[in-house]
Formats: structure tokens, C-alpha cells, sequence
């Protein structure tokens, strides 16, 4: 394997006593596309970091072009050519584009002029490599997350990058804007690029994909070619098992309408007049682009941005709800999209973060009773099953899933009469995402009213009783369980004639 | 709070800073005339309540992720505004005071509505009422005027003794501490006040009255620093427009010193009042050892900066410890 652009040869490494790889070995070659899949925990994000030289191994060798490097840093990595791009885009938000691309391509010494009209060049030429037809005078902040994604891209190839690692670089993009992404990761590929590439979306990674290597409890369960592995045999290895019916069906017809939308609006924030019904034992599918207003509408319903005009009514009665406290009170519940930010708190013990919004119930006096916390987070962690030493360990500890999970433990400890998710099963691994999909739909079986915002299209349609489109700020279509398909829904999100955005 | 079992728990700032209070008492002891005394000990704890009130009521302030620069300049006008209610409104002492108080809680809690409503950073806030609050106070003196000959029945409170030792504001002290160190720990409002310090969305979206919850912690500040005007006005003596100054940051000091995270979300009351005893026996201890006053800030510099260190390397510890169990465990199975 002398031609391996990157070669890993019995790479380890534990953290603390735990074992996060062991014995992993994995080689890119030029212009391939090789793709690391693993459920959350496995151990991929440990072998980027390894590989970018963030973290160094307890042992194994690491060979570049042929050459063992030792020593392996950050900056060393990036010498070599070996640039990371994650779920986040990590620019300044307050520079323009040009000057980001400075910043990063800048030879680092001080008290030299920064050629700004040479800089403004390549940053027009590099964006325009990337197929992006960005003015490299524009502030990072305005442009759109698939937009900041290109600009990180040509920034990499900027600085000649010739390792390009992608975590989850679709994970927040439309299904257009993922088709564009993956037309450039071609281009790069036929002009010796290796790509290594991170996503829990299997479709895309058949699309693209040369390579498969699969990790599994931090050990590399095999290395494949794309064409000999299909999608439930990858998810076999994936998980070390066969994973049953992947949506589980209603098992009743939907109740009593639970929530009501009345001509509600927030001109503020892009929600101009929306209206529509959840009855009880009904999950209800909120679709629409990224922008078009969905996160906004959950939003006004959970109060973080009150509504200025219309009715919110709950059980057939009004509410009004000017504050999440509001909500919660009305029986509104909200798992929000971003969970690391607003789901958990990261620094504090799973048993208080359960209890966070329930506190009035569960401590009626105020005082905090440390066994009625610690009852009710064994209870929780049991029912939905999340992997942990036990309540006080800290949120920030978990993985994405069970992250999650605890996220809708605090909710239903809050008895809620209606549960909106936004996005619940983003940047979730295939188990926990059936485990998640499971517990919605037992939820609902039992009476709840669920309105599920998400972009994940199989899920959408797999799990939602009735899809309800949403298109710049507006209810526009609304799909029975029948006649949901995903062209339809999609042109529906699109606007007639499928305007692109 | 944390997943730390047994003998590791103690491992913390509280144990830095109980070791360092043990080596202070012993160096101390034999360098300072009249230093192990009990006579030595209330008067240093006499000395400690003013700044100790304004810490205890700063680390709730802190924890939220935010700060009141104001406590040392509310002092100073609530000590004038004391005097005044009392010479020149002739109200007896006890009605004054109990205004006093509510003028502070008022103020505090002005600091509280312009953190909330209009969401700026606590910091700009209260250096701004830092600079209103102890203008008032010149205005209100025109710079000259200051409060003194209060009955005696008034200036027990800082002068006094019960028992014939123990300092009469002591108990007030102890009370006060009592009562923060069970809001913050004990109530769902000091757990509130963590979450909103660790991810103050995330108290958002949780559903925790987050605005009302922030007025509240900057009007007991307010309430505090009132009551430590008290305090100090019965203890000098004589109320004056610069009483207090500079209180503010010796309060975050101990503060800070105690294990409060600037950032907001860990710490406790019981580290503050460590931090604070570290600081006031250092105090006492370096100028009853005939060291020249200057000493003190440098030593205060470095104490804070070595505690602080001194933290990360017990947590180092720690880990060791956790890594070596583990691998015991690992072995025996």
C-alpha cells in the first residue's frame, strides 16, 4: 500500500483507563472517498482527532506519503495537508470571507501588511474552485450554513489540503443543498482530494462513498468495498445486530384535538399566520426547508419568542403564553433542535437535569429532596433505557443519543398533555434513533399529541400520522398517511415548479 | 453534584484552601505577638463581617454567570441614606435601618431589571450603578458631610459584645450565611441559579423563570449590602460618603478565592467563607507580625493565583486515583 495517501497502522488509545480504539488500522488513498461509520461512541471522533493531531496514540504508527510521522500535532497535521470540517463551521462570524481566508492562509508572522487585493483574488478564485458564487467581501455571519460549509471547504483546499475530513456535513443541510454538496465532493475526488467522511445518512454515503471501513465499540469491525455491503447488512455491522421493523405503526385512531393554532403569528420572527390541529395519539410531521419557519412556529408555541397575534388553545381552551414556564404550565412541552445548547446541560448530573423543569412538582416546599430526585431519574433512565454509570453522571459525558434521551426524560417528567420535537433523532446513531422512534410512537399510543419538525425524510415519513409542509413562514400543504411521498412533500417544500432557495 | 465517590469528593478547593488556613494559623502563631488568642480571634472575625456579608451575597450573583460591581458603593450610599433617615428625618434607628434595607433590596434589584429587560452584561450594569450609586452618596454629603453620635443602643450591633466575647454582629453574620448557604444549595432556586449559570439557554428552555430569578439574586445583594452598611456604620462609628470603597472586589476575591467559577454554575457558600477566613487571618496575621501593609495585596495576588493552580493539580490527583481504580477493577474481573 505504497501509494496510500494516509496510512494508521494499529492505532490505540484509551482515555482514563477506558479504551476508546484498539487496534484500529485504516489508509485513504488519493482521490477516494473512504467513509467511517460507527454508532455514537464507537471511537470515530477519537480517530479524527488522531489523525488531525489533536490527540496522540498510546501506540500504533501514523504514515503520511509513505513516511512514519512521530509526533504528530496540530500543526504538524496541517503542514502535511490534513484539514478537518465539522457540523458547525468553525469561522469568525464577524469577519468577511476574505478575511477569514486570510487569517487561515496568512504565513503567521508578525508585523507584516496583509496584501488584501491578492487576498481578495484567491479568495475569489478559491470560492469559485468550490462552485460558490460568494463575494469574499460578504460578513460570514450572512451567509447560510451550506454557504459557510463552501467557504470552510475552499479554505481547506486554500491552505492545500489534501486529507479533507467531513463530520456529518449534511447533517443540517436540505436535500438540495446536499445533492450540491456532494456534486463538489466528486470534483474534489477526481482531482486527487481523499476525502474521509463521517454521517449517520447511509443513502448518501452509497452515493458517494468508495470505501466503508466500520468502526464498533472503538475496534474496526472491517474496511469495504461501497458496492459489496448493502444498507441493512452496513447497519448490522454497525450495531452487531439485525435491527427489527424500523418504524413501529399506530395503534389506534387519533383522539380529541390536544392542540390548537389560531391564525397564530410573530411578525418578529417570520411567522406570519399559522393554523393548524394535533389531536391526541397523533404524530404530526412538520416539514419544509431549512429557513422556512419551523423551528420559528415551535418557537411561539413554547413562548422563547411570545406570539403577537392569534390563539394557542390546549385541550379546546385558550393559553397564553408568554414565557417557556407558560408552556410547560399549559402542558406544551419542547425538545429543542440544538441540544448540547438548550436540550441538557452539559455540566450538571443527569438526575438534576431531569428534574429541572418538573421542579415545582417534585419539591412543592422548594426544598431540594435528593431522594425524590434520584427516584425519579432511576425511573426515567430505566424506561427509556440510557447508558449510564448511573443519575450523577454528567450530561456533558453521554453520547448524542443518550443526550437525547435525557433531554425527553425531562419532558415527560413533566406530564405533558402535547410534545413538540424539533429535529429529535439529528446527529443520533441508528440504534438510539429506532430506540427514540419507538418511544414516540408509545408515547402517542398512550394518548400524547406529538408535533415532529424534521428534515430526516424517511423518518418524516416513516413515523408522521399526517405531514404538514411549511414553506416562508406558511402552512402550504398537508399530506394523510396514504399519500405522503417523498417527491411530494418535497415539492411541496419547494413551492410549485420546484423554486430552488 | 458531581460523579466523585468517597475520599475524592474532599479532594477541592475546600482542602487547598483548609490547608492553607492551618498553615496561616501555624506560621502565624509564631511569627505574630498576640495572634493565638481568643480576643484576636472574634476581633478578626468582627473585622471579616462587613466584606463577608457582601461575598456571601455575591456568590449567588456570581454563580448565575454574572457579577455585582455595585455591593461597595450601595454600601457607602446606604450608610449615608441611614444617617440621613436618622438625624435629619428623626426616625429612631431600628425604622431606619429596616428602610435602609428596603432601599437596598430597591436599588439591588435595579441592577436586576436592567440585567433582565434589557439584557446587558451584568458587568456594564453594575460598573455603571458602581459609579451612580456612590455619586449619590457624595451628592447627598456635597463630599463633607458625614453621620456620627449614634445611640449606643445602635452601634452594639458593630461595638458590642454578648457574653462578653462573641461580637455582636457575628450572629447577624452566621444568619445570613445560613440562610444563602441553604437558598443555594438546598432550594430549587439555587439550583436554578447553577443552570442558569452552566447554560443559561438551557434554563430557558427548560421553563425556569429566568428573569425573575436573576431579580431576585441582585436584590438580595442589594438587601445584603444594606444590612453590611449596618454593620459598618455601628462598627466605625460614623457614616461617611466613601464608606466601603473598593469592598467589591475584595468580596469577589473571597469569592473567587472559594472556588466560584467566574463563569457561573460551580461553587458554594461554604468556599466563599473559606477563601474569606484565608483572607482576613492573612491579613491579621501579616500585620500583628510588624509586616508593612503593602505585603498584603501581594500576598492576596498570590494566594489567589497558587489556590487556584493549586485546584487544578488536586483534580489531577484525582483522575490519577480514578484511572488506577479503574484499572484494579479492570484486573480483578
Amino acid at each position: 500500500m505504497n501509494n496510500a495517501l494516509l496510512e494508521l497502522r494499529s492505532i490505540s488509545k484509551a482515555f482514563q483507563g477506558v479504551v476508546a480504539l484498539r487496534e484500529v488500522s485504516f489508509d485513504l488513498r488519493p482521490g477516494e472517498l473512504h467513509a467511517l461509520l460507527g454508532e455514537n461512541g464507537a471511537g470515530k471522533s477519537t480517530l479524527i482527532k488522531i489523525i488531525t493531531g489533536a490527540h496522540a496514540p498510546d501506540s500504533g504508527e501514523i504514515w503520511v506519503d509513505g513516511q512514519w510521522v512521530k509526533g504528530l500535532d496540530p500543526r504538524k497535521a496541517h503542514r502535511l495537508g490534513v484539514a478537518a470540517i465539522y457540523q458547525q463551521p468553525a469561522l469568525f462570524p464577524d469577519l468577511s470571507v476574505a478575511e477569514n481566508f486570510a487569517l487561515a492562509l496568512e504565513p503567521p508572522s508578525p508585523f507584516r501588511r496583509v496584501r488584501w487585493a491578492l487576498r481578495r483574488e484567491q479568495a475569489s478564485q478559491l470560492l469559485r474552485r468550490v462552485g460558490a458564487r460568494i463575494d469574499p467581501d460578504t460578513f460570514v455571519s450572512e451567509l447560510s450554513m451550506p454557504e459557510q460549509q463552501l467557504v470552510e471547504i475552499a479554505k481547506a483546499l486554500g491552505a492545500g489540503a489534501r486529507v479533507l475530513i467531513m463530520d456529518e456535513p449534511t447533517a443540517s443541510l436540505t436535500r438540495e443543498e446536499v445533492g450540491t454538496l456532494l456534486g463538489l465532493i466528486r470534483v474534489l475526488k477526481a482531482e486527487g482530494v481523499g476525502i474521509i467522511y463521517i454521517s449517520h445518512r447511509l443513502p448518501e454515503i452509497f452515493e458517494v462513498a468508495d470505501r466503508i471501513t466500520v468502526l464498533r465499540d472503538g475496534a474496526s469491525v472491517g474496511t469495504f468495498a461501497a458496492g459489496d455491503l448493502d444498507e441493512s447488512e452496513l447497519i448490522r455491522r454497525m450495531v452487531g445486530r439485525a435491527l427489527t421493523s424500523e418504524y413501529p405503526p399506530a395503534l389506534s385512531e387519533p383522539g380529541e384535538i390536544r392542540l390548537e393554532a389560531r391564525g397564530l403569528g410573530c411578525a418578529r420572527w417570520g411567522v406570519p399566520e399559522v393554523s393548524f390541529q394535533v389531536r391526541s395519539g397523533e404524530i404530526v410531521g412538520l416539514s419544509g426547508l431549512v429557513g422556512a419557519g419551523r423551528t420559528e412556529l415551535a418557537r411561539v408555541l413554547f413562548g422563547i419568542t411570545p406570539a403577537d397575534s392569534g390563539q394557542i388553545l390546549v385541550e379546546g381552551r385558550e393559553v397564553r403564553i408568554q414565557s417557556p414556564r407558560d408552556a410547560v404550565d399549559a402542558g406544551i412541552c419542547y425538545l429543542p433542535e440544538d441540544r448540547r445548547r438548550h436540550g441538557v446541560v452539559l455540566e450538571m448530573s443527569l438526575a438534576s437535569n431531569i428534574s429541572l423543569a418538573v421542579h415545582r412538582k417534585l419539591f412543592p416546599r422548594g426544598w431540594i429532596r435528593d431522594g425524590a430526585e434520584r427516584e425519579l431519574a432511576c425511573k426515567l433512565i430505566g424506561d427509556l433505557a440510557v447508558k449510564c454509570s448511573n443519575g450523577e453522571a454528567l450530561a456533558g459525558d453521554l453520547s448524542g443519543g443518550n443526550q437525547q434521551k435525557v433531554a425527553m426524560a425531562r419532558w415527560l417528567a413533566a406530564g405533558p398533555r402535547v410534545l413538540l420535537l424539533d429535529e429529535p433523532t439529528q446527529g443520533v446513531d441508528v440504534g438510539a434513533k429506532g430506540e427514540i422512534h419507538r418511544l414516540i410512537r408509545s408515547l402517542t399510543n398512550q394518548g400524547m399529541a406529538v408535533l415532529m419538525i424534521s428534515s430526516d425524510l424517511p423518518e418524516l415519513l416513516g413515523l408522521s400520522d399526517r405531514i404538514l409542509v411549511m414553506r416562508g413562514g406558511c402552512l402550504v400543504s398537508e399530506f394523510g398517511r396514504g399519500e405522503a411521498t417523498s417527491d411530494g412533500v418535497m415539492a411541496a417544500a419547494l413551492g410549485k415548479g420546484g423554486v430552488e432557495l | 453534584m458531581h460523579d466523585r465517590s468517597g475520599w475524592r469528593r474532599w479532594l477541592g478547593i475546600e482542602l487547598v484552601l483548609t490547608l492553607l488556613l492551618c498553615m496561616e494559623l501555624g506560621i502565624f502563631s509564631r511569627t505574630a505577638t498576640n495572634f493565638w488568642t481568643a480576643q484576636n480571634f472574634f476581633e478578626v472575625l468582627r473585622l471579616s463581617v462587613e466584606i463577608g456579608l457582601l461575598a456571601v451575597a455575591m456568590t449567588p450573583v456570581i454563580l448565575t454567570g454574572g457579577i455585582d460591581l455595585s455591593v461597595g458603593s450601595l454600601l457607602g450610599l446606604c450608610a449615608i441614606c441611614f444617617g440621613k433617615l436618622w438625624r435629619d428625618a428623626g426616625l429612631p434607628p431600628l425604622v431606619a435601618g429596616i428602610a435602609t434595607i428596603g432601599l437596598g433590596v430597591g436599588l439591588g434589584s435595579l441592577n436586576g431589571v436592567l440585567v433582565t429587560r434589557l439584557r446587558l452584561p451584568p458587568l456594564i450594569v453594575t460598573l455603571g450603578s458602581f459609579s451612580l450609586f456612590r455619586g449619590f452618596a457624595e451628592a447627598i454629603t456635597k463630599g463633607v458631610d458625614n453621620f456620627t453620635n449614634f445611640p449606643a443602643s445602635f452601634l452594639f450591633l458593630g461595638q458590642g459584645y454578648l457574653f462578653g466575647v462573641i461580637p455582636a454582629q457575628l450572629p447577624v453574620f452566621m444568619l445570613v450565611a445560613l440562610a444563602v448557604w441553604l437558598l443555594v444549595h438546598r432550594t430549587v432556586i439555587g439550583r436554578g441559579l447553577r443552570a442558569m449559570g452552566y447554560s443559561p439557554e438551557g434554563a430557558l428552555y427548560a421553563g425556569l423563570p429566568v428573569s425573575s430569578r436573576l431579580m431576585w439574586v441582585y436584590g438580595l445583594a442589594g438587601g445584603v449590602s444594606a444590612l453590611s452598611a449596618l454593620v459598618y456604620v455601628a462598627h466605625v462609628g460614623q457614616a461617611k460618603a466613601d464608606a466601603g470603597t473598593g469592598y467589591e472586589l475584595l468580596a469577589i476575591t473571597a469569592v473567587v478565592l472559594g472556588g466560584t467559577s467566574i463563569f457561573g454554575g460551580k461553587g458554594s457558600v461554604h468556599g466563599t467563607l473559606l477563601g474569606l477566613a484565608v483572607l482576613v487571618v492573612m491579613k491579621n496575621g501579616l500585620i500583628l507580625s510588624d509586616q508593612p501593609g503593602e505585603l498584603v495585596g501581594i500576598v492576596t495576588g498570590v494566594l489567589l493565583l497558587t489556590v487556584l493552580s493549586g485546584e487544578l493539580l488536586m483534580k489531577f490527583l484525582s483522575r490519577k486515583s480514578e484511572v488506577r481504580r479503574r484499572e484494579r477493577l479492570l484486573k480483578t474481573r
